[in-house]
């Protein structure tokens, strides 16, 4: 998990003597009483901290504001009370990265039908529209939530919050949440999912793991599906394999044919659920 | 694609100070984003231009800032830059997210996943 940010609010906005005022023949700070007296040189010590503010003399006054401002808090604090929820009802969330084709409904699918009888799973499954991918999943037996974002090119945390508010949480023990299909903003976006996997398919070429380093550094396990057509497609999976191991050493690669199930049981031990 | 959301954020966040602190102008916004967030600073800088035309922060300077990503190491207590190769064939740099002295996974990223308003400067009349 990301750490979350707090919003830090600059001590000078509670200053009493704020603003300070410039003095450019001394060139020292002053609070607006000592303007007129005698000058003494001073440091302003705001709980312990010595901060000096720069304050130009303009036709109106500059004043500089430290905001510290996270623009992603508010998504990671959403993300942080999702997977609040998550851990009181005990749920296993797995959030589901890949690009568009590359088999993460499929694989969804496959892993609701492998782990039938061990464990009550659900999904949430994020799309720009419609609800195939959805509908496809709940013929598997799973209940499914829709998480259709419009335009936007990643869930994120309060599609997720709102698609948990409509599972049944207390009969659920995991959850997968299939992301839109994309390699680089939903790495952007937690989520509040325990674990974080990628999905890349032989049919995306030779470079697709090189190409998007950056989405390993959160991932756990990384899925080399539709392995059958990597003859045709003329892609070594053993080198994808590397190239992921080459950017994260601990991540767990598996090869799965997401049609026929191949690799599913292992991709199941590389997940290392929870055990029931 | 998501930068639109973050430059939303950002000009709604700037705007907000600005008309908190009563600002008549907002002369210089600084923003720090990490280069292990998916972010690229010059769709958000023309996001963000776009945002302000037509408020107080329309002729604001901007200051973007990229940085670093930095990790800590919790088997070798290795705290610095990460490991990046610059691969000419890719024309990309080609980041490992391990130790670079001890090749360690156990790992803790503890710079460069930030995106945030650092400052800004208004002037008030």
């Amino acid at each position: 998990m990301r750490q979350i940010r707090q919003k830090v609010k600059s001590p000078w906005l509670n200053y009493p003597q704020f603003p300070l005022h410039f003095d450019s023949e001394k060139c020292n700070l002053f609070p607006p009483d000592l303007r007129n007296q005698e000058v003494q040189p001073i440091k302003h010590t705001v709980d312990g901290a010595i901060r000096m503010k720069t304050v130009k003399p303009a036709e109106g006054e500059t004043f500089d504001i430290e905001l510290e401002e996270s623009l992603l808090r508010q998504n990671e604090e959403l993300a942080q009370k999702n997977r609040e929820l998550l851990d009181k009802h005990n749920i296993h969330a797995v959030d589901i990265l890949g690009s568009i084709g590359s088999g993460k409904t499929t694989i969804v699918q496959q892993l609701v039908e492998h782990l039938q009888g061990k464990y009550r799973t659900a999904a949430i499954a994020g799309d720009l529209t419609t609800t195939i991918d959805a509908d496809r999943i709940r013929e598997k037996g799973a209940p499914v939530i829709q998480a259709n974002t419009g335009k936007e090119c990643h869930l994120d945390a309060n599609l997720v919050k709102k698609a948990l508010s409509k599972l049944d949480l207390e009969h659920l023990d995991l959850l997968f949440i299939e992301n839109v299909g994309n390699l680089i903003c939903p790495g952007e976006f937690p989520l509040g999912a325990h674990q974080r996997t990628v999905v890349v398919s032989t049919t995306e070429g030779p470079h697709m793991i090189v190409k998007h380093p950056y989405i390993l550094m959160e991932a756990s396990v990384v899925i080399i599906n539709k392995i059958d057509l990597a003859g045709a497609m003329e892609v070594d999976t053993n080198r994808l394999k590397e190239d992921a191991l080459h950017i994260k050493a601990d991540l767990k690669v598996v090869f799965t044919n997401g049609r026929t199930g191949e690799g599913i049981p292992e991709l199941i031990e590389a997940l290392s659920l929870p055990k029931k | 694609m998501h930068e639109v959301s973050i430059a939303q954020s950002i000009v709604h966040t700037v705007l907000d100070e600005a008309k908190k602190q009563k600002a008549s102008r907002v002369e210089s916004v600084e923003v720090e984003i990490g280069e292990l967030t998916f972010l690229g600073i010059d769709q958000v800088e023309f996001w963000v231009k776009t945002g302000f035309e037509g408020t107080i922060a329309e002729k604001a300077e901007l200051l973007f800032k990229r940085v670093k990503g930095v990790l800590h190491c919790k088997e070798c207590n290795y705290k610095g830059k990460l490991r990046v190769e610059e691969d000419p064939l890719y024309h990309v740099s080609l980041p490992t997210f391990s130790c670079p002295r001890c090749q360690s996974a156990k790992i803790e990223i503890t710079q460069g996943k930030e995106a945030l308003i650092r400052r800004i400067k208004i002037l008030k009349k």
